[in-house]
This record gives C-alpha cells, sequence and structure tokens, in this order.
C-alpha cells in the first residue's frame, strides 16, 4: 500500500487494494488468561491458587482463575512468571496445579495438587485488557548507574536508548482514528483468531497513545506468538502477537495506511528520572529508531528494539494468507474505539514526600580552607557534613565530622587531603523516598542537592528523613 | 586468532609477565579486557593460532593459571528476534540483517568476560557455555 499510494496515488490504491494487513510482537504486561479448571470431587472454592509455583488470581466463583502475565513465581521470581505458565500451557506442557482453601458447607475440600495440560481445562482464553499501544516512547537512562526497567535495561549518562513498537507496521496506526476498528473486530491473536472486545485500559486517542482490549482462545494459539519474558530487576511479563486486517473502505483509509515509519514520531524519554512527568529530551521518528541509531542534542546514541519486527512482518503476512485463501473473514466493528477520551492521572489523596520538602541549607567550604577552621563551622553550625564547592557553588566534596575528627587526630591540616570526591548526590525533584534508599545502600547519612550544572541547591540528611516520617 | 584467558594470582600480579613474554618470544599479544587489582588480575587477550602451544606454556610456566575463556551463545530458538541485546554489546558483536533477525557474530564477541547483553535479553536465550576446547584442556594436565 505504501508503495502503491507513492507511485499510483491515493485513487489509484484505493481501487485496486482491499484490505492492508499489519501486526505488531511486543511485550504486553497487561496480558493474562481466564482459566477454569473444572471441579474436583469433593468440591473446593478456591482461595489461592499456584501453577508452576506461580500464584495465580482467583476474582470469581469456586475453579475460575485469572493467571496474570505478571504475577511472579515465589522461588523463581524475576524469572518465571504467569506469561511463562501462558507459553507452557500454549505449547501443551504439563504444568503443576496447586490450589488452597478454607473451606464450607457446599465446598468441603481444602487443598488440591494435580497436574494439568490444556486439554483438561474447560475454558483457556486470552483476554488481554491493555495491547497494541500505537506507539511508545524512546527510553535514556541520564542517571549515573546503569539502571533495569521495563524498557529493559538502560545504561548510564544515555549510553544507549531502547524502543519499542513496529512502527508503520502498527495496527491502530495504519487506522489511527479507528475507523474500523472497535468491538468484535475479527483480529490475529497469539497465532489464531481473536478479537477486540474495546478500548484498552489507558487508551489515549488524542495522544496518540490507543490500545485494544482484545479475547482469543488460547488453546488454539501458538508458542511461536506468545512468549513468556523476563525484564530483569522488573519482572516477568508476555511477548503479544497481534495483527488487524484495515478493510480500505474509502481514499482516507487508503491514505492512512499508506503512512511511513518517518512520519511517526515519539519521544525520547528520561527512565533515570524517578517521576511520572519524566523529562522528554527529543522527538524521534520511527525511521529513526528502525536504523537503530538517534540523535539527542548533539549525541549519537545507539538504539535497541525491545518488540521483534521481524515476528511483526510475519503476522501481517500470516494474515494476509489466512484472508486471501479464505479462512479468514473480517468483521465490521459493533461500536467503534472512543477517539475523544481521556487518560488521568492517579487522584492523590496523601501527599508524597520530595527532596525539595526536607532539603536544607547546605553549610559549605571550599578547597583552600584549613581541617581547623572546618572543624569549628562544624561546631558553629551544629551539622555533620559541609559541602565543597569551588568558586561557582559547584559541588566539588563533601566532608563529614567523622573525616574532621579523623584528620585532627592524625594532625592533618589540609582539606584537600581528607576531601571525599566521589559524592552521591540527590536532585530536588526526585522522590524523598528514592534519594533515602540511595543513602541506604551507600550507607552514608546525608546527600547534597545539585542542579544539572552541579550547583548546589541544599543538602538532605537521614535526620530530616527519620523526623519527616516521626511526624 | 584464539582467544585465552589469563589469571594471574595475588603474588604475581605485579610482574611485567605479559610484557616479558611478547619481548621473549616475539609474538604479538592482543589485550581485549583486562581486570586487574592487587589481589590479582584476569586478563582476555588473542595470540596467533600457531603460536598458541608456546604462548599458554610461557604463561603457565610464570605461575599464570591458562584457560579458554566461557562464550556467549544465543539460542536461536528461543530467541524472537527483538533487539535488546544490541545495544549492550561493547564491540557490536550483534547486529539486525535485512531481514530484521538478530545476527550474533561470534568472532567479535568478548565472550563471558563481558557478559553485558546477557541479563538485558527478556527471552533469556543468551547464555555464556564452555567452549569446547581440545587443545587447551589437553595441555591442562600437564
Amino acid at each position: 500500500m505504501k508503495k502503491l499510494v507513492e507511485s499510483s496515488g491515493v485513487e489509484v490504491a484505493f481501487r485496486e487494494v482491499d484490505v492492508v494487513t499489519t501486526g505488531t510482537f511486543g511485550a504486553m504486561c497487561s496480558s493474562g488468561a481466564i482459566i477454569n479448571v473444572g471441579h474436583s470431587d469433593p468440591p473446593i472454592k478456591i482461595e489461592k491458587a499456584w501453577i508452576n509455583d506461580v500464584p495465580i488470581c482467583h476474582p470469581g466463583a469456586a475453579v475460575d482463575l485469572y493467571i496474570g502475565a505478571t504475577i511472579m513465581a515465589e522461588r523463581q521470581s524475576f524469572e518465571y512468571g504467569g506469561g511463562h505458565v501462558i507459553e507452557d500451557l500454549v505449547g501443551g506442557k504439563e504444568v503443576e496445579f496447586k490450589a488452597t482453601a478454607y473451606g464450607t458447607d457446599c465446598y468441603p475440600r481444602t487443598q488440591a495438587n494435580t497436574r494439568l495440560t490444556k486439554d483438561d481445562l474447560n475454558q483457556f482464553y486470552l483476554l488481554n485488557f491493555r495491547n497494541c499501544y500505537q506507539r511508545y516512547n524512546c527510553a535514556v537512562n541520564g542517571r549515573d548507574e546503569t539502571i533495569y526497567t521495563y524498557m529493559g535495561k538502560l545504561l548510564p549518562r544515555l549510553k544507549n536508548a531502547t524502543f519499542s513498537g513496529a512502527g508503520e507496521l502498527n495496527p491502530l496506526m495504519n487506522d489511527p482514528d479507528y475507523e474500523t476498528i472497535g468491538i468484535g473486530t475479527r483480529i490475529f491473536l497469539g497465532g489464531t483468531q481473536g478479537y477486540v472486545i474495546g478500548e484498552g485500559t489507558q487508551h489515549d486517542p488524542k495522544n496518540r497513545f490507543g490500545t485494544i482490549m482484545v479475547r482469543g482462545d488460547a488453546k488454539k494459539m501458538s508458542p511461536e506468538f506468545l512468549r513468556g519474558a523476563a525484564f530483569t530487576r522488573y519482572g516477568t511479563t508476555l511477548y503479544v502477537g497481534l495483527g488487524i486486517p484495515i478493510p480500505i473502505l474509502n481514499e482516507g483509509l487508503a491514505k492512512k495506511t499508506a503512512i511511513r515509519d518517518e512520519e511517526i514520531f515519539t519521544s525520547v524519554v528520561d527512565y533515570g528520572v524517578p517521576r511520572m512527568g519524566r523529562p522528554k529530551l527529543a522527538q524521534v521518528s520511527y525511521k529513526e529508531l528502525k536504523s537503530g541509531k538517534i540523535t539527542v542534542g548533539d549525541r549519537r546514541i545507539r538504539v535497541s528494539s525491545l518488540s521483534s519486527l521481524k515476528t511483526a512482518r510475519k503476522i501481517a503476512g500470516t494474515l494476509k494468507s489466512w484472508i486471501t485463501q479464505g479462512e479468514f473473514f473480517l468483521t465490521a466493528p459493533v461500536e467503534r474505539l472512543p477517539v475523544d477520551s481521556v487518560f488521568k492521572p492517579m487522584r492523590q489523596t496523601e501527599e508524597t514526600p520530595f527532596v525539595a520538602n526536607v532539603m536544607q541549607e547546605a553549610v559549605t567550604c571550599n578547597e583552600s580552607e584549613e581541617v581547623q577552621a572546618i572543624a569549628e563551622r562544624i561546631v558553629t553550625r551544629s551539622v555533620n557534613h559541609i559541602v565543597v564547592v569551588d568558586g561557582d557553588g559547584k559541588l566539588t566534596g563533601i566532608v563529614t565530622s567523622w573525616d574532621i575528627t579523623r584528620a585532627l587526630a592524625q594532625g592533618k591540616t589540609a582539606l584537600a587531603d581528607i576531601v571525599t570526591r566521589r559524592v552521591v548526590t540527590a536532585k530536588f525533584n526526585e522522590p524523598l523516598e528514592t534519594a533515602s534508599k540511595r543513602m541506604a545502600q551507600h550507607n552514608i547519612s546525608a546527600l547534597p542537592v545539585i542542579n544539572n550544572e552541579k550547583k548546589v541547591l541544599g543538602i538532605v540528611t537521614a535526620e530530616d528523613v527519620s523526623k519527616l516520617l516521626g511526624r | 586468532m584464539v582467544r585465552i584467558l589469563l589469571r594471574f594470582p595475588e603474588n604475581i600480579v605485579e610482574a611485567p609477565i605479559t610484557s616479558q613474554i611478547i619481548l621473549e618470544l616475539k609474538v604479538p599479544i592482543n589485550i581485549i579486557t583486562a581486570h586487574v587489582d592487587a589481589k590479582g588480575g584476569e586478563v582476555l587477550v588473542e595470540v596467533p593460532d600457531e603460536s598458541l602451544k608456546k604462548v599458554v606454556k610461557a604463561f603457565r610456566k610464570r605461575g599464570a593459571t591458562v584457560n579458554i575463556p566461557k562464550l556467549i551463545e544465543i539460542d536461536s530458538e528461543k530467541c524472537i528476534s527483538c533487539g535488546a541485546c544490541i545495544t549492550l554489546c561493547p564491540v557490536e558483536a550483534i547486529t539486525k540483517d535485512e531481514d530484521a533477525t538478530v545476527v550474533f557474530n561470534q568472532e567479535k564477541c568478548l565472550g563471558s568476560t563481558c557478559s553485558a547483553c546477557v541479563d538485558a535479553c527478556p527471552a533469556r536465550a543468551i547464555k555464556s557455555v564452555k567452549q569446547n576446547s581440545t587443545e587447551l584442556t589437553n595441555n591442562n594436565a600437564h
């Protein structure tokens, strides 16, 4: 479609093409499966259940369960989780099932242990409440240490970037006004035919962050298009293969499905900042993202994909062959996806403290001062930490009352000999919780608060944190 | 070229062993990675195939242990060709071809001394494995 519109124009493309198929294969955490395991004799009203050591939610009646993709195994957490359970069941493997209950007059049993395959389940339906993000952020890390996120492993100081999504191949990107997608749209899901059952959670159409909720018969799915995955220090998830056929009902759709990667932009976001409103550092197109390198300011940064373009292409191709062979029939939606809903942040009735709330003025000195002078300042100002700054007020080091005591005991007089130069710092807009965790991690009791230019804005101490908690 | 992993115990870590061997044997030894501190050192080097035996012998004579480094292997069955590993490789040993398939160049790979890609793989398809070495393990017996 893309080439045809370019070479022959929208009119010709509209006449020639009936359907454009799309596809995506990426980590979709808000996924899971409804299962019904059948009744045991005597019957049990399950209170808690596990499959292969992964806790399974029990949201309904006696033996209806939901396997959440992100729930992790109790012993092998972070490596095996609900996503892997779904993949194993889909692949025909036998799984260990365990359940406990409090026992009632009608459901007397309190324990059940058995082994199950998908054939033993009455229903096994994939039921994903948010899939197929139209596009997604590109992630980088501005911090000084490597961080592990749901966007993968991010190296310090913007040394790499990651992104997700199929760009021009993404289903919702090809029908951005949801003219053909809605409740009842038949789709490719996990290797078989499934359905859109509505908008996904956090559906944000105005910002081009649309999502869908989907359902499909997992018994007919294939592990090629449904894969359990583990993100180090983040947790487990499920890679979901999803494709939507877009019928070319009008010239507008011919034009929209001709969308190119260079026309789809997303933000480069600093995941090193532990806030909801993470700073956006640049705009990049999916063409740049797929090229392997992006530009942020004057820097070229290598970028990795977290979703599989190879599998996304295979999905679009498979869907095309199903349609041409008459195995797949397109459906008109019963109700279209909303185009004007908004995605609200959480209403917070309790305030979360930030560094700025407890930060105090820092007592400073410069490096040319003598140990004796610093000792006096510690006494007169009654502090334990003196922040060392240069002429512009920028951080160069820190000394503690302990450093000074030791220096005096050893007869040292030059401050430069005892300054700690690798200083662990905080930002004024970071949550107090992350700053206090950092203090504990490094076994220290204060963090100078600095801005991006390393200028000292204040200091936050362990005492300030405990005062706040004890309030 | 063959890669070997040298370990220098604490008592000899300060001796200029590698340079002595280079000068004595007149063999180019290429240092790929090195982690050295007062407690000892671990150095990954590359030596020409034909000089492997005498280089290994020379290092062992001076008290270093010589091993075949563990290699990084990608299980193609498990790999979903996402490419999450690509930017973590410091020597660009992992790339994507035109077909969007992830391609791994084992010759470029630094092996398990690096391992930066291993914990970045969501499919857990990357493992460090022992190389099937013949020559060196045979020599170990001596």
